[in-house]
């Protein structure tokens, strides 16, 4: 009796391992994608606030309900082919059950994968390319339903800094703005929109210059500036980081006196303080997130419950790094890495408690998300209705140079002034 | 008004090129190889200005000396480790070589300060030059007065000491200066030296105008239209080459690119090449060779 009870179980144990429901035992896997070194600088921050992220989600931080998630990092150089290249080699080599969210970073990598993710592999992808063309009216969730971005469009950024213009502009006359914008999709990409709402504002739009990434002089630009009489010029498509950005800022302040220079996101930060230093001063940009980051590091507010927790990470994780002479240049980067891995963990956490851990469970639980993204905007909740976090701050730069060891050096951050605002909940 | 605007900017940024040309010329004339690795120089005298000035932060007057010295002597260990060593052979070993030397200090740069941008102000006197709707900023004024100081004090040893004598030899023929005794290693490792400070104060005034990385070595190319305009072997014809380079940079960045070409000013000075090249081979001011086969 007793050999047969112990036959039954052992068949039953047997049938149970072989046919139990694939959900057991399946690995939880992301892909993420940086562009952590090529034209627009070496970024290794990305990656550094990613795996941290991950590693505390894995260990301290809950898992997805308890379960790990199998992590995969790549840096894709800003090259477009090589984010295509990783995501067609990883959706090869991994099963759909388990290979369940992908992260990108650039429109030139969004635009080749339309079709392979939002109509073959249907895998929700989490992408910081604020493009207008995919995240803005013209595209959004009923054309690429996979696709989500992390910020606001573009276009929404160009029309937040012209109501700031707007009503700001305290000088007679209608206030006379001009664009930079580098030769790129990126560049390019919520001008249409930008300029029309300018127009709507009643802003006149007085030069529309294209500036390269290859330049060594920005004197033409700057004259072409000064010529059209504008007062506001938005550079706008560029790194923060680069010595395209110091060439045109250190030229712009010396030629354009009364000009208030403004920009968006990837050009407001920590970097063009240490890059572009005192011909930063004044500068006034919009950013999808807190950039809060002062020279000296140690004058960083920590008001913002996800600066704190980052700067907690950085700190605890990579002192070294960490330190004002670390190799974390800019902590927004570190930030980004972090918040695209606590975003993958809600995601994935709500997917799994809604009893759906599949790529569709995902993208009904971001669809459906409302979240305060753990503080990062002091509180304030979003949804994702509209596939985009749709919060941006505006900032105003204040850099001073002080004597330290007899050689002056900036000091001083990009710090908000206005309150964090919803573009969908903006009345244009 | 615009014009003039145009053409002194052009000249200011060429007086640059011209020196960066020299600092090519002056290796091509002793050795007659090309230095492909004249970007990398670029970079890493300017890195080693950096060190001193703002790193280290000596005075300007001792830091620029020593930074230049400093690169002076990079340019002779490069010449001892790689160049020496091929005496005698095709000189087309040597401008492989160089090739090769490009990647290595490309990668040895990017090991040792990262790839990101270093800010690059130095406390220059302004002496922004502002005249009716003209503006000439502080910063190109300072790059074309230093570069055209260079390249003056170069043309004067060479021409006026006994050093540039003999090195104008050796530049004629190796083996006929050595016959009168002259040792041709030392010269070479002199010129090499002398063509790294050249380069190096060429990438510290370029640095000045926005930042430093290891992609300033880009800068390099425009080395290439700078000589073969101008002629490899001419010292005038790299100051004349740069600045035609300049010029023709100014006039396609203020007259074509509004046009919608942008970025057409990069590849302009190389159409120009091509158009100098079909008409004068051995460029403007080139030595017409005459070879029996």
């Amino acid at each position: 009796m007793k050999t047969r009870s112990h036959i039954f179980i052992g068949i039953l144990t047997a049938a149970i391992t072989v046919l139990a429901p694939p959900t057991w035992g399946r690995e939880i896997k992301v892909l993420s994608q940086f562009p952590m070194s090529g034209p627009v600088g070496t970024l290794p921050e990305f990656g550094m606030g990613y795996i941290d992220g991950m590693n505390w989600i894995n260990s301290e931080g809950g898992g997805v309900n308890g379960k790990k998630i199998t992590f995969f990092l790549e840096d894709f150089r800003y090259d477009p082919t090589v984010e295509v290249a990783n995501f067609n080699k990883y959706c090869a080599e991994h099963s759909r059950e388990e290979f369940l969210m992908a992260t990108g970073y650039i429109t030139g990598g969004l635009k080749p994968l339309i079709e392979k993710v939002n109509v073959e592999e249907k895998i929700p992808w989490l992408d910081g390319s604020y493009s207008t063309e995919i995240f803005g009216v013209e595209g959004g969730p009923s054309k690429y339903p996979y696709y989500y971005s992390l910020g606001a469009t573009y276009g929404d950024q160009i029309k937040v800094l012209m109501k700031w213009i707007k009503e700001n502009h305290k000088v007679s006359g209608k206030p006379r703005v001009a664009m930079v914008y580098s030769p790129t999709a990126w560049g390019k990409d919520g001008l249409p929109e930008g300029l029309d709402y300018a127009n709507k504002l009643g802003l006149e739009v007085v030069a529309q210059i294209e500036y390269p990434y290859t330049a060594t002089d920005a004197t033409n630009e700057s004259m072409a500036l000064r010529k059209a009489k504008a007062q506001y010029v938005i550079y706008h498509g560029y790194s923060g980081a680069t010595s395209h950005t110091a060439i045109f800022f250190k030229t712009a302040k010396k030629v354009l006196k009364d000009v208030q220079l403004m920009g968006t996101h990837y050009t407001t930060g920590r970097f063009p303080i240490l890059v572009c230093q005192e011909s930063y001063d004044g500068y006034v940009g919009v950013a999808t997130r807190p950039f809060v980051d002062a020279v000296p590091r140690s004058q960083t507010p920590m008001t913002n419950p996800m600066v704190k927790m980052a700067h907690e990470f950085a700190k605890k994780y990579r002192p070294n790094d960490y330190a004002e002479e670390g190799k974390i240049k800019d902590m927004f980067l570190y930030m980004e890495g972090l918040t695209y891995a606590l975003i993958l963990q809600e995601a994935l956490t709500r997917a799994d408690k809604a009893g759906n851990l599949t790529r569709e469970g995902i993208k009904k639980a971001l669809d459906e998300m409302v979240w305060d993204f753990k503080g990062l905007f002091d509180g304030k909740k979003f949804d994702y209705r509209f596939h985009t976090v749709p919060m941006v701050q505006v900032f105003k730069a204040q850099v001073k140079m002080q004597k330290v060891g007899g050689k002056e050096v900036p000091t001083g951050a990009v710090k908000p002034i206005t309150d964090w605002l919803n573009v969908n909940e903006i009345k244009w | 008004m615009d014009i003039l605007q145009v053409v002194f900017s052009g000249l200011l940024v060429g007086m640059v090129y011209a020196l960066l040309g020299l600092g090519v010329v002056l290796v091509f004339k002793a050795s007659e190889a090309f230095n492909f690795a004249v970007g990398e120089f670029l970079v890493v005298g300017a890195f080693l200005f950096f060190i001193l000035f703002f790193d280290l932060r000596f005075p300007l007057l001792i830091a620029l000396p020593a930074g230049l010295l400093a690169a002076g002597c990079f340019g002779a260990l490069v010449e001892k480790l790689t160049i020496q060593p091929l005496l005698g052979r095709n000189p087309i070993s040597m401008t492989i070589i160089t090739l090769g030397l490009a990647s290595l200090l490309r990668a040895s740069v990017q090991l040792v300060f990262g790839a990101h941008s270093y800010p690059f102000v130095i406390d220059l006197p302004d002496i922004t030059l502002e005249l009716g709707d003209m503006l000439f900023l502080s910063e190109q004024l300072w790059a074309s007065i230093l570069s055209g100081l260079a390249f003056g004090l170069v043309i004067l040893f060479l021409f006026k000491t006994r050093w540039g004598v003999a090195i104008r030899a050796t530049s004629e023929s190796q083996a006929k200066a050595m016959a009168y005794g002259i040792n041709a290693r030392v010269i070479l490792l002199v010129v090499w030296a002398l063509s790294g400070i050249c380069i190096a104060i060429a990438g510290i005034m370029i640095s000045n105008f926005g930042s430093l990385t290891y992609l300033t070595a880009m800068v390099g190319f425009r080395a290439i239209p700078v000589v073969l305009v101008g002629g490899m072997d001419s010292i005038g014809g790299a100051l004349v080459g740069g600045l035609i380079v300049g010029l023709c940079e100014a006039f396609v960045g203020a007259y074509l690119e509004p046009m919608g070409l942008i970025g057409f000013k990069n590849i302009a000075p190389y159409i120009l090449l091509l158009i100098v090249l079909l008409v004068r081979p051995y460029g403007l001011f080139g030595t017409i060779r005459i070879e029996r086969v």
